[in-house]
């Protein structure tokens, strides 16, 4: 089976399939922890400032999702950036005071370190973003497998509790009609809701964990352990697609440190 | 007997983890919302990132369980589309190891509330090592740093030990738990030679 | 001697419970032979099988110790519940995980999985269906697939035919003695009528799960038939035994007796207590079931039968509202609209019994009906423990539902859900799993309450005994549409497979009732 078609098979996210999910699961796994790996070490806020718009313009162009979708994911980000760097602006530590009030201490390096704090929050959030949204995560399990050599009983165990949570939606409507048959009645309230919690939670979790011993029974029934070497049903390869994905990802922080050393909107380049 | 997790450990350690995967992607949002300048009193909460570890560690009572199934949890709540993304995965590992070390000093053979509470301190203290990289912790001013390195040790010891050894205690009523557990030897020994 | 799978000396223990199972129990199984081991149901079959796998200790970790044990290098195992053997969401991927296993390769994986779904009779056209979609039969059919591709030297079945209907029955025990021939094979089974022409050798357990009795069937159903009745095990003939009143224990009391009034129609008076009219159930968008005309009158017993995915549990569960319906839908003279409305007048039991349940030990279960209707302590208690006893539950009170044998959970949830009279009756095959002795034991409760307390049954069997000498009506659903409508005797004169003959007898049932 080709991996496009089975993406789309797999996939239950109801955007468009683009570029980006024909990425190879892992190398994209890979360019994102890279990615995260600079953004942690860029202390430069200009250089973020540049990554960020480019992320978004990315994210919007490319993840598939429809707009209106995607503008009401990105809303929590407002509140991600203030929530991220307002303790840094507010009680920070630094030498040139623009304010200072009780407690508070606004400095214009604290400033500046709060602002790339967001800034460095959002950037991992949109990256992180951009993989969720085109990533099947069954696939990347078998492309691990396949092209990182992760041990079939790890990826095989990721595939089956990623679908076991899936089911249990099912079994909550199950658990629900039991209680109903019965005629168990909830009270209203907080008291009611605690009750339910207990009812529902303990039995689900409950339930997974021994689906999940039984499951792992019925893989050694079926010889899983026995074979070292296997066969693969789905095979998860390569496309022009990961070529694509890393030039762009290099142009993104090519062009940012390109802008951030042309035109710096602020004349602070290292935060620390 | 124990040479390495068994499918069955791996497979239910991971199926705890993606349960614990989706609440600390939910978890992201209540976060946030607690944020409030200047009072830290959202690192109270903090420590429901560090249960994953606990809480399996105490269900299967294995050597490797607490570090996969933080990890695990991690990985999966970066999949998600946590805003922390990879940041996620890289505290998921350095917590997962702290709650380990800490089991492991017991010699796994400890599962009380309290090591499990410890185990939570131990996670936050490695999350406060990344916080010292990452995010510049020490260029607070010094009573904001106090602050949050209490809120964050006192909630871990509630929400990885208090929360998590009620909630096992809770599923050990259904009998699971027992499916789960290495066998005891007082259960060889009833059998005789 | 030469031995391909032994065990000596077992003894075992459930964590967390007291008791010892099987005593030193000793078994050696030749290569080649076929083994079926009976038992009455909670003496151990399925744990001591998976002894004899190796599951137990090695991957299901329950303290057991032996002397000396056996295990076959290329074994295959058919799990007694069928929704626990599964370990991918699709039928094809299940199918593909076998292969992917065997290191087949990847070319040649579509055709063999179209050839083994042909053999266990699953249409193409389910070969990329989700699991959760299938219906009980039709999940241990695909067991059964699994199985035919391991290939393995060693086989242990555990009922794999419980769920199946009778053509299906036939069908795989045909293909399992083609080809298993050379093969050795261990079978725990209650329905046996099947195999015991295949078997070699059939081995007795009580009740405490000791061997009673080992040898050949003939010998071991003609010396021990004392024994077999007493632990209230199948054997050929039983039924004959039962309708004639000689099934007897050691004393000489007889232990079960076929109620005179069973099969007798009630009378019709009044109005019907369900009726149905273009009455559609739907599993997500797609119509499974339709009964375009039906009624119930009280007091009747209503068998339904038909092959396995035709729609006889989307029937039960349309009729419980537990998915969407569409049509005219009376009950006690009331237009049913929702689950509200059923709820307090119908009881139901699920195919599957775990669903069920809701309470975190057995006695907890069956009490808790009895609690949320207000009863005082003491009440609760006593009515618990003699229901738990007339199910053959009293010995495991203590235990999570979870924790028992599956028949002992198809009882628990029979118990729990019938622990009150309801006018209606829904039941998704109870006696599945069952030993003979729980099966008669339940069949004449139900025969009690519909005499006694005017209830109404309607219940899912493959069984044709059952139908034959119990259920007044029966009908029949086919491809998901409810076509006939017969009176009991009819599917016993082979009314039931001449279709036309059985739509003049409903329509002749109808004419009786105006
Ligand atoms: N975890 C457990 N703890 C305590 N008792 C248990 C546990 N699991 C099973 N049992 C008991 O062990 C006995 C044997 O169970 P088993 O499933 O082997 O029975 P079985 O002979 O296969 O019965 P059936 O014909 O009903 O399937 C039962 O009485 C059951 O209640
Ligand atoms: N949850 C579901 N979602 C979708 N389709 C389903 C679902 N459950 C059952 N079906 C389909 O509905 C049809 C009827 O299933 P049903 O379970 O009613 O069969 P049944 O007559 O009870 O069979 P059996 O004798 O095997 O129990 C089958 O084709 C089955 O695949
Ligand atoms: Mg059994
Ligand atoms: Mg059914």
């Amino acid at each position: 089976m080709q991996q496009k078609e089975l993406a789309a098979m797999l996939d239950k996210l109801t955007g468009r399939t683009t570029w980006l999910h024909r990425v190879n699961p892992s190398f994209k796994l890979l360019l994102s922890i890279a990615a995260f790996l600079v953004v942690l070490f860029t202390h430069n806020i200009n250089i973020l400032i540049h990554v960020t718009w480019m992320y978004t313009v990315l994210l919007f162009t490319s993840s598939g999702q429809p707009t209106r979708r995607l503008l009401l994911i990105l809303l929590p980000f407002i509140l991600l950036f203030v929530s991220s760097g307002a303790s840094m602006v507010l009680f920070g530590t630094g030498e040139t005071t623009w304010f200072r009030y009780g407690p508070v201490h606004i400095t214009e390096e604290s400033f500046f370190r709060g602002m790339h704090l967001g800034l460095k929050t959002v950037d991992t959030a949109l990256v992180g973003l951009l993989l969720a949204l085109t990533t099947n995560p069954v696939l990347l399990f078998y492309s691990l497998m396949q092209q990182l050599k992760l041990p079939a009983k790890y990826a095989y165990s990721f595939m089956a509790a990623i679908r076991l949570i899936g089911l249990s939606a099912a079994e909550y409507r199950t658990l629900r009609a039991a209680y109903l048959v019965r005629g168990v009645k909830t009270p209203r309230g907080l008291r009611g809701f605690a009750q339910s919690v207990q009812r529902y939670a303990i039995p689900l979790l409950a339930q997974s964990i021994r689906r999940a011993q039984r499951i792992a029974v019925a893989m050694e029934a079926k010889r899983f352990a026995a074979s070292a070497a296997r066969t693969y049903y789905y095979r998860v390869g390569w496309s022009a697609s990961d070529a694509l994905l890393a030039a762009v990802l290099l142009g993104i922080w090519a062009c940012a440190w390109w802008f951030a050393a042309q035109l710096p909107h602020f004349s602070i380049t290292d935060v620390r | 007997m124990s040479k390495g997790l068994k499918l069955t450990d791996i497979l239910v350690t991971i199926v705890i983890a993606v349960v614990f995967g989706i609440i600390y992607r939910v978890w992201g949002d209540v976060y946030n919302v607690f944020k409030v300048p200047g009072i830290p009193l959202e690192q109270l909460i903090y420590g429901m990132w560090y249960m994953a570890a606990t809480v399996a560690f105490l269900i299967i009572r294995k050597p490797g369980v607490a570090l996969l199934a933080e990890v695990a949890a991690a990985l999966f709540e970066m999949l998600l589309g946590s805003h922390y993304s990879v940041a996620s995965l890289t505290y998921g590992i350095v917590q997962g190891l702290c709650a380990e070390l800490t089991f492991a000093a017991f010699r796994y053979r400890n599962h009380s509330l309290v090591v499990a509470g410890l185990a939570g301190i131990a996670s936050g203290l490695g999350a406060l090592v990344m916080d010292i990289f990452g995010n510049y912790l020490m260029e607070y001013s010094p009573w904001l740093v106090v602050q949050y390195v209490l809120y964050r040790f006192v909630g871990a010891f509630l929400i990885c030990g208090t929360l998590a050894y009620g909630l096992v205690k809770a599923l050990e009523k259904t009998g699971v738990t027992q499916l789960v557990r290495p066998v005891s030897q007082d259960d060889l020994d009833a059998l005789g030679k | 001697m030469e031995a391909s799978v032994w065990i000596t000396g077992l003894r075992l223990k459930f964590p967390g419970s007291s008791g010892l199972w099987f005593d030193r129990l000793s078994l050696a199984v030749r290569p080649g032979e076929k083994v079926l081991l009976l038992g009455p149901s909670g003496c151990g079959k399925s744990t001591l099988l998976q002894v004899l796998a190796g599951l137990i200790p090695s991957v299901i970790e329950i303290p057991m110790k032996s002397e000396d044990a056996g295990r076959p290098d290329s074994w295959g195992y058919l799990f007694q519940d069928p929704d626990a053997q599964f370990c991918m969401p699709y039928v094809d991927e299940e199918l593909a995980f076998v292969l992917e296993n065997l290191c087949v390769a990847r070319g040649e994986m579509d055709e063999r999985i179209d050839q083994l779904l042909e053999r266990v009779g699953l249409g193409k056209d389910l070969r990329h269906a989700p699991i959760a979609s299938l219906s009980g039969g039709m999940k241990q059919r695909l067991a059964m697939a699994s199985l035919l591709a391991l290939e393995p030297d060693v086989w242990f079945l555990d009922e794999p035919s419980s769920l199946l209907d009778p053509e299906g029955t036939r069908e795989i025990w045909d293909t399992v003695k083609r080809i298993t021939s050379d093969k050795t094979v261990l079978i725990v089974e209650h329905k046996i009528d099947e195999i015991v022409d295949f078997v070699d050798r059939v081995v007795l357990f009580d009740a405490s799960g000791c061997i009673i009795a080992d040898g050949e069937p003939d010998r071991v159903f003609r010396e021990h038939r004392r024994d077999l009745q007493s632990f209230g095990i199948w054997y050929p003939g039983v039924w004959e035994d039962y309708a004639d009143g000689s099934l007897r224990a050691e004393g000489g009391e007889l232990l079960y007796r076929l109620p005179a009034t069973a099969g007798l129609p009630p009378e019709r008076t009044g109005e019907p207590l369900v009726s149905l009219k273009a009455f559609t159930g739907y599993h997500g968008k797609e119509k499974k079931l339709e009964a375009s005309h039906a009624s119930i009158w009280p007091g009747e017993w209503i068998a339904v039968v038909g092959e396995n995915g035709a729609g006889k549990s989307t029937l039960l569960s349309s009729l419980m509202q537990l998915i969407p319906t569409k049509g005219e839908y009376w009950l006690e003279g009331k237009q049913v609209q929702g689950l509200d409305d059923v709820v307090r007048k119908a009881a139901y039991v699920f195919q599957n019994p775990e669903l069920q349940f809701i309470g975190s030990s057995v006695f907890e279960e069956v009490a808790y009906n009895f609690r949320r209707d207000g009863e005082p302590e003491e009440a609760v208690l006593a009515r618990t423990a003699e229901l738990l006893d007339s199910f053959g539950l009293a010995a495991q009170r203590g235990q999570h539902p979870y924790q028992l044998s599956l028949g002992q959970k198809r009882r628990l949830s029979v118990a729990a859900a019938t622990v009150k009279a309801q006018r209606l009756l829904l039941l998704d095959e109870p006696t599945f799993g069952q030993d003979a002795a729980n099966t008669f034991a339940l069949l004449e409760k139900l025969e009690a309450w519909r005499q006694h307390d005017k209830m109404t049954i309607v219940m899912v069997t493959h069984d044709e005994d059952i139908v034959r000498r119990f259920a007044t009506r029966v009908w029949e659903v086919k491809n998901g549409l409810l076509t006939a409508d017969a009176e009991g005797w009819a599917l016993s004169s082979g009314l039931l497979q001449d279709h036309e003959d059985a739509l003049h007898a409903a329509e002749g049932a109808g004419r009786h009732a105006g």
